[in-house]
């Protein structure tokens, strides 16, 4: 069982997040100041933690400043009330490896969670991606399902890499628009349904089986089972 | 008006203050010339005096009794005086019988008071004579006297009528400021007591109180723009998260009463949830906006660049709303900007576009103007709206009627209004005949 550390100094929060991550079937451990956190991140071994930014005797910034430091690649998920762009930026330049605004959905958190997780597994020269009879070459540029090649733009392109890259794992909208497009704000009704929708008829074609998924009111994700 | 309003005038302070000057002056030149006119006139007297007395001694002073008598008979209009004492002080010759204490033979002249032999002010000489004998020669000196009261009365005078005038001369020019005052102070009376439409009186001279007033009005367009967008946060609070608030409750309680687990009903209630939570978001962003004093994300930025990247972003949406989505942006216009900010203020203007337009109709972005004046333009062919409402959605947080029927925070505009603000462009809602034009002047953020 993956194990997770909090370091949130609000105990309802650091609960709802536990709650939340040993749903999704992961071992969460609890640290309510900077200091402990980091030292229970750097005697033992998770994989991941998820961070607030304000804490008491060690700023969250601190925190994941001095892990990266030590050498630490637990990768870091950090949650914070401060959701500005520039926070975003200040938080992930420090070494945090994604940012979570406050207040958030449980299913988004777990889902950055996993992904988090799954992408620190990955190996990190990893040219080619395959989901079922899907492959998809980082070198070549372009996307097979059966032999047959797929035509996509750019953009297409850059999305299908995202969801391949995190396959069996639901992406939340915003997820998908802060990775794909690289835009923090709020997209507004349906417009990465859209996208992902014109991507999803060009690879689930008619006679094949369906690799795209949809979780109603949480998002999409790709997966050959 | 109140002696102690009138003193607090700040030309009333002023002018008085000149007045004082001016009398010091006044008064300062007049006592020259008293003084000097005075010494003048005296040293003359006793330069006569000193004349005169030798005049008598001179040829023989054992004769001086004798010529005595005849200077007095000589002086038709008797304004001298001529006396001879023996050396023990008694009379000898002349028109007065006394000699004056104060008067020393060779010393300093002396000015004696009217007495019976002689009727008026005199100012006198005396000299020992050879033989012993003093000798005494004075002079009428009324008139001297009389011209140093003139002056001195002049000097009292001037010096008072001078105060007198410039105090009137301040209480008159005090009384327009003053009038005016009092009117700006009945019109704050009333904006204090709650009437925020009330602006300062101003007049046309454009003198520093109408400075000041147009300081204060525009100080209360900007109080009363934030308290009407403060009164709108509190509407969209009270109707708009209030009624999808309600729903959930009323499905919650729906749910608790059936004891069943509706999967349908439980979707719907989340879904309303979202809805609340999707507005508190788009609140959140404006006054994240809001707060955002620096422009530390400013960079040289192309516009036609972000239009581009916004229609190709858009282009799945408006294919699958049966909408046309062009740009006519391919010159580049560069301003100076937040990149990242105008992508997300064209993107709400695209999306509305695509989602009021409708089927069938087209949207159009583009960057139109000169280099100089670069405007960004978002037009469609479609209802486009009301003329009543067009100032009103420039306000932060106005939510049309149509708008509250769609999905969605209904906030985009909001959102786009304080971008807008934060760059200080200017941004306007045209009628297209038919549709909506928006155009978003880019000048003031141009690099330079």
């Amino acid at each position: 069982m993956p194990r997770v550390l909090i370091i949130e100094d609000d105990v309802e929060t650091a609960t709802e997040i536990a709650a939340c991550l040993s749903a999704g079937g992961y071992r969460a451990e609890q640290s309510f100041d900077g200091k402990d956190g980091l030292t229970r991140a750097l005697s033992q071994r998770y994989d991941a933690l998820t961070l607030d930014r304000m804490l008491p005797s060690l700023d969250g910034l601190e925190v994941v400043k001095a892990l990266r430091e030590a050498g630490s690649g637990a990768p870091v998920l950090m949650v914070s009330a401060l959701s500005d762009v520039d926070d975003r930026v200040t938080g992930l330049r420090a070494g945090g490896d994604d940012y979570l605004a406050k207040p958030f959905a449980p299913t988004e958190l777990l889902a950055r969670v996993e992904a988090l997780i799954r992408r620190s597994q990955r190996p990190a020269a990893e040219t080619l991606l395959t989901v079922g009879d899907l492959c998809l070459d980082l070198v070549k540029h372009e996307a097979v399902r059966r032999g047959r090649r797929i035509e996509l733009l750019p953009m297409e392109f850059k999305l299908l890499e995202f969801m391949m890259s995190n396959a069996g794992q639901i992406l939340s909208r915003r997820m998908i628009f802060e990775w794909v497009w690289g835009y923090y704000f709020d997209p507004g009704t349906n417009l990465i349904d859209v996208h992902v929708g014109k991507l999803r008829r060009k690879i689930d074609t008619p006679g094949l089986e369906p690799l795209f998924k949809t979780e109603r009111g949480v998002g999409y994700m790709i997966d050959a089972t | 008006m109140r002696l102690s309003e009138l003193r607090r005038v700040s030309t009333f302070r002023l002018t008085l203050l000149y007045g004082v000057i001016v009398a010091i002056g006044m008064i300062a030149l007049l006592g020259v010339i008293y003084l000097q006119s005075a010494v003048y006139l005296t040293r003359r007297v006793d330069t006569i005096l000193s004349t005169e007395a030798d005049a008598l001694v001179r040829p023989a002073p054992s004769d001086t009794a004798r010529r005595i008598g005849e200077a007095l008979t000589l002086d038709g209009d008797q304004s001298n005086i001529f006396a001879l004492f023996a050396n023990d002080g008694h009379w000898l010759a002349g028109n007065i019988r006394a000699k004056p204490k104060a008067l020393e033979p060779g010393g300093a002249p002396v000015e004696a008071a009217p007495t019976a032999d002689f009727p008026a002010y005199a100012r006198l000489i005396a000299r020992r004579l050879p033989t012993g004998q003093v000798l005494v020669v004075g002079r009428d000196i009324n008139q001297l006297r009389e011209m140093r009261a003139i002056i001195a009365s002049a000097l009292v005078w001037s010096g008072g009528l001078t105060f007198t005038i410039m105090i009137a001369l301040a209480t008159l020019l005090s009384l327009a400021p003053l009038r005016r005052l009092s009117g700006l102070k009945l019109v704050s009376d009333e904006i204090a007591a709650g009437d925020l439409k009330k602006r300062l009186p101003m007049s046309s001279h454009n003198d520093e109180l109408d400075m000041l007033a147009a300081t204060v009005n525009a100080m209360m367009d900007e109080i009363e723009r934030l308290l009407t967008e403060v009164r709108g946060v509190s509407e969209i609070i009270a109707h708009d998260l209030r009624a999808p608030l309600t729903r959930v409750r009323a499905q919650l309680y729906r749910l608790q009463q059936s004891d069943s687990h509706d999967s349908v009903e439980m979707a719907r209630a989340v879904g309303q949830i979202d809805i609340v939570l999707e507005r508190f978001r788009a609140l959140m962003r404006i006054s994240e906006l809001e707060a955002r004093h620096r422009r530390a994300g400013f960079a040289a930025t192309d516009l036609a660049r972000i239009c581009r990247e916004v229609v190709e972003l858009y282009a799945p949406l408006a294919d699958a709303t049966g909408v046309r989505l062009a740009t006519g942006a391919e010159q580049a216009a560069v301003v100076e900007a937040d990149p990242k900010l105008l992508f997300e203020a064209l993107s709400n203007l695209v999306d509305n576009a695509i989602k009021f337009a409708g089927e069938g109709k087209s949207v159009e972005v583009s960057v139109d103007g000169t280099p100089q004046h670069p405007v960004i333009v978002v037009q469609d062919d479609g209802p486009g709206i009301a003329a009543s409402e067009k100032s009103l959605v420039l306000q932060r947080l106005y939510r049309g009627e149509q708008v509250r029927r769609e999905p969605g925070s209904g906030l985009g505009l909001s959102i786009v209004v304080s971008i807008v603000r934060l760059h200080r462009f200017r941004m306007n809602l045209l009628d297209a005949n038919p549709g909506l034009r928006v155009e978003i002047d880019c000048t003031s953020g141009l690099t330079a």
